[in-house]
């Protein structure tokens, strides 16, 4: 590795005193020009998040006059926490986790949209040995990541059973337990696991929670009650981009994952063929005839519901479609 | 000086093949062994004898490695850069605080509740909290620095201290004063064993760096990698990670220590203490004072880090002050409280971490029998145990879990793989210590190998045997919690993780000041014990 005093200096200089006076603002990349706004994703990057990397490449964010920072997540990141952090604007999260946080702990978090209509969460099994609906499951091994462990309650409830079971193990996104039948089954997006599955010579079968008695969103966009008050007009800015950049990417799902290659996609750790797959698997999934990330009252109330039957109180009130009534006025 | 050293390996030119043969068996022997060793696996590899095919073999993981390398320099170089920054910037307080206690006698006790702190904390459970303090690459940076500081500033202060005062005397004898003495004598005398203790820390900054990237979502470094690998099932690519993060780990300790040969020449750090460090001087008050602040210290630290966050605008909601977690442990207002909460956790734990601790102590101890009794098959398992101490365990697990299952049996085997290594390590310089004389009395009177060990090397390794549990018993702790969170779903581990995951971030708190404060506990209760053994076999301290 060779370095240049100066960039030496640049990286040492920023990264000490960002450790020594754990100043958020320093660390923060600020490319381009406009007005600085980060966003937090949920996970790794991967084609679930292609919209926003459309919308990047493209130049939608500087349209709006944006210059967006983009924060990757990952298993263990929690995305409302940089929105209570303060270090990002609009954060994609699991609906129940944020609800739960605001009705439990009084987390001032809103939901202003949702990228999944339906989320892709699911019940993930081999064909050989196939669990094709909840009560398949009884008796089974199941591994959940912890995130997820309220979602399973709630589809076992529906469906008249409980944890009492099924044995639920923790889950590392890691496959290969399954196809060593160690376990039964795993909790994961069906948009992408499948495909790793059948790349080692199996078939997968699945089912969707959403279909089996816990109708939810999934990658929710949620601000704080502060950031909805303050920055209406960046927030606005911000979905019209990401909706410009999401519907172009679905002009042909198959177009954009190859151009990221070597850039968002680049080193995490996965074939572009998987990412093809997953963005055609999720297209159903987050198009709606009102527009991308638009929330139907029917909807809200589905989901309002199926999470009062695991304890979380949540109403109407935690959604707002302000922003995207604007947005389509 | 050197001069003088080449010149004697030249008179000794071995002058027959036989005795050339005689000197080489050893390493001979040692690199047969391992190229069997690494046989074995890979026939294990092939075959797949090993959990259905999840353990891969050698050739399966470099394969991996060629046809992945235009992922790894981005990885290599983030993770290169974060262990060493944190590696520098925990070097330097440690040092500097190495000295203030070095100079100033009472900095030792008022710090000493802060280093051990330090020391047994779990760095697993902190991460969480770093991720909510610092952003970008300075949770990475900031565990590395927490990893780096426990051994550099105790090598700094054995290295100031531990000085032959015939020395010292005869540089005062000629006037000097402090500043000479430093300047003559204790730095000097200082930076051998300084560097020795960076040696031990330079590793640890790598894994640190590694921990804190499992949660901070940046998107380059070694453990970036390895979790967006996790999903594609692929055990050759997790291992080949792990192969790398092993690499630079040896590249960060083989550097300081060409550094501190070509620095200080092969001169061995002096461990002879003489002169006495006595600091019985002080009188009882003054030593309780010192006692109670040094127990207030860490609590005021965490206090302070609280207020300095909120002041840059990290939001109250994610943070707790001393006084408001002890206020939420208490309140009622939960449906379930967090005391019953984090105590039912603990139970489960608590067990199994001293299970583990004796496990793990029994294994390193059985280990130091064979290196004793069969030097050559010790120095071929050597390289096979560092390797267990820097694969971030993470890409092991998968592994772990298909052969020992999800229960007890894996808390135990990741606990072991964890605490034996440097159990094992103080329990072999303890055997390698016996007088030979003694030995001998024991050959003469017709004794075996094995009454050899039970009569003299075990116990005249009690001490050292005492210094390693000291030293497992957080290690233990820690190695437990990884199980719960990576394999049985139970426990701490697993509650710190499910913490997280429902945002409650009065349970995180508690969680973290929990684990913290067990660790801490249980190295007290070990040293304890250890002096109650020393006291009653009239032995001193391992050093």
């Amino acid at each position: 590795m060779t370095l240049s005093r100066r960039r030496f200096l640049q990286m040492t200089g920023s990264g000490v005193m960002a450790g020594a006076l754990g100043w958020p603002a320093l660390s923060m990349a600020q490319n381009g020009q406009g007005t600085p706004f980060a966003m937090q994703a949920s996970w790794v990057n991967d084609a679930e998040f292609s919209g926003y990397f459309v919308a990047q490449r493209n130049g939608y964010y500087a349209d709006e006059g944006l210059a967006l920072d983009y924060r990757p997540g990952g298993p263990d990141v929690i995305p409302e926490g940089a929105l209570l952090s303060n270090r990002a604007a609009v954060a994609l999260t699991t609906v129940e986790s944020t609800l739960k946080a605001v009705t439990q702990q009084g987390a001032p978090l809103v939901v202003i949209g949702t990228q999944y209509q339906k989320s892709p969460v699911g019940i993930v099994s081999l064909a050989r040995t196939p669990i094709e609906k909840p009560e398949d499951l009884a008796g089974k091994v199941l591994a959940v990541p912890p995130v997820n462990r309220l979602a399973v309650e709630a589809m076992l409830a529906a469906n008249g059973m409980s944890t009492d079971d099924v044995r639920i193990v923790p889950y590392a996104y890691d496959p290969t337990p399954l196809l060593k039948g160690e376990i039964d089954a795993s909790l994961d997006f069906v948009t992408n696991v499948p495909y790793t599955i059948q790349l080692q010579g199996e078939d997968a079968v699945s089912f969707l929670l959403y279909d089996h008695g816990f109708p939810v969103f999934n990658d929710t966009l949620v601000v704080t009650r502060q950031t909805l008050e303050n920055r209406r007009a960046d927030l606005l800015a911000w979905l019209r981009a990401s909706r410009r950049g999401w519907e172009e990417n679905f002009q042909d799902p198959t177009r954009y994952p190859p151009l990221f290659a070597d850039s968002f996609f680049a080193g995490n750790g996965r074939a572009i063929d998987n990412e093809i797959f997953f963005n055609q698997a999720q297209k159903p999934l987050i198009e709606s005839p009102n527009g991308i990330f638009s929330m139907a009252d029917a909807d809200i109330a589905r989901c309002v519901e199926a999470l009062g039957r695991i304890g979380i109180d949540a109403s109407t009130e935690h959604f707002d479609t302000s922003l995207l009534a604007e947005l389509d006025a | 000086m050197t001069e003088r050293v080449r010149e004697s390996q030249v008179t000794k030119k071995p002058r027959s093949v036989r005795q050339l043969a005689v000197r080489h068996a050893m390493p001979l022997k040692i690199a047969l062994g391992w190229l069997a060793l690494l046989a074995l696996w890979e026939i294990a590899g092939r075959q797949q004898w090993v959990a259905g095919g999840a353990l891969p073999s050698p050739s399966g993981i470099l394969g991996q490695l060629v046809v992945d390398w235009h992922d790894y320099p981005e990885h290599i170089r983030a993770t290169v850069r974060t262990s060493l920054l944190g590696f520098l910037l925990g070097n330097l307080v440690a040092v500097l605080v190495g000295f203030l206690m070095a100079s100033w006698r009472p900095a030792g006790r008022l710090l000493s509740g802060v280093n051990v702190t330090l020391f047994a904390m779990p760095p697993i459970a902190l991460t969480p909290i770093l991720i909510i303090a610092f952003d970008g690459d300075a949770p990475r940076i900031a565990l590395a620095a927490l990893s780096t500081y426990y051994p550099t500033m105790v090598a700094t202060v054995l290295g100031l201290t531990r000085v032959d005062a015939r020395l010292l005397d005869l540089v005062r004898l000629y006037g000097g004063g402090r500043w000479a003495t430093l300047r003559w004598i204790r730095l000097r005398h200082a930076l051998p064993t300084l560097l020795a203790g960076l040696r031990v820390a330079a590793p640890n900054a790598v894994l640190g760096s590694l921990l804190a990237e499992f949660g901070s979502g940046s998107g380059a470094g070694l453990g970036h990698y390895l979790i967006g690998s996790l999903g594609r099932g692929d055990p050759a690519r997790l291992w080949g990670i792990g192969l790398v993060a092993t690499a630079i780990s040896a590249g960060f300790y083989l550097a300081i220590l060409l550094l501190a040969r070509g620095w200080v020449g092969r001169q061995a750090p002096a461990q002879e203490s003489l002169g006495g460090s006595s600091g019985g001087s002080m009188s009882r008050a003054s030593r309780l004072l010192c006692l109670a602040i040094s127990i207030t210290l860490p609590v005021l630290l965490w206090w302070g880090a609280v207020w300095g966050l909120e002041r840059v605008g990290v939001s109250s909601f994610v943070l707790r002050s001393p006084p408001e977690l002890v206020a939420e442990l208490f309140s009622t207002m939960r449906p379930e409280s967090l005391t019953s909460i984090v105590g039912g956790a603990l139970a489960q734990t608590v067990p199994w971490c001293l299970a583990g601790m004796l496990v793990g102590l029994a294994f390193a101890l059985l280990l130091a029998i064979v290196g004793t009794l069969s030097p050559v098959l010790g120095r071929v398992l050597m390289p096979l145990s560092l390797l267990t101490q820097s694969m971030p365990l993470v890409a092991l697990t998968p592994l772990i879990v298909l052969i020992f299952g999800r229960d007890g049996a894996t808390i135990l085997a990741i606990t072991i793989s964890v605490t034996f290594f440097p159990a094992y390590v103080t329990l072999a310089q303890g055997m390698a210590l016996v007088p030979a004389a003694t030995l001998d009395c024991v050959r003469v009177l017709g004794g075996s190998r094995w009454r050899e060990i039970g009569l003299v090397s075990l116990p005249w390794s009690l001490p050292y045997l005492c210094a390693a549990a000291r030293l497992v018993a957080p290690r233990a702790f820690l190695g437990v919690m990884i199980a719960e969170w990576l394999a049985t779903g139970t426990g701490v581990g697993n509650l710190l993780n499910v913490a997280r995951g429902s945002l409650d971030y009065g349970l995180v708190w508690a969680v973290v000041v929990a684990a913290v404060l067990v660790s801490v506990l249980l190295y007290l209760a070990v040293t304890l014990v250890e002096h109650w053994v020393l006291k009653r076999y009239a032995m001193a301290p391992a050093p």
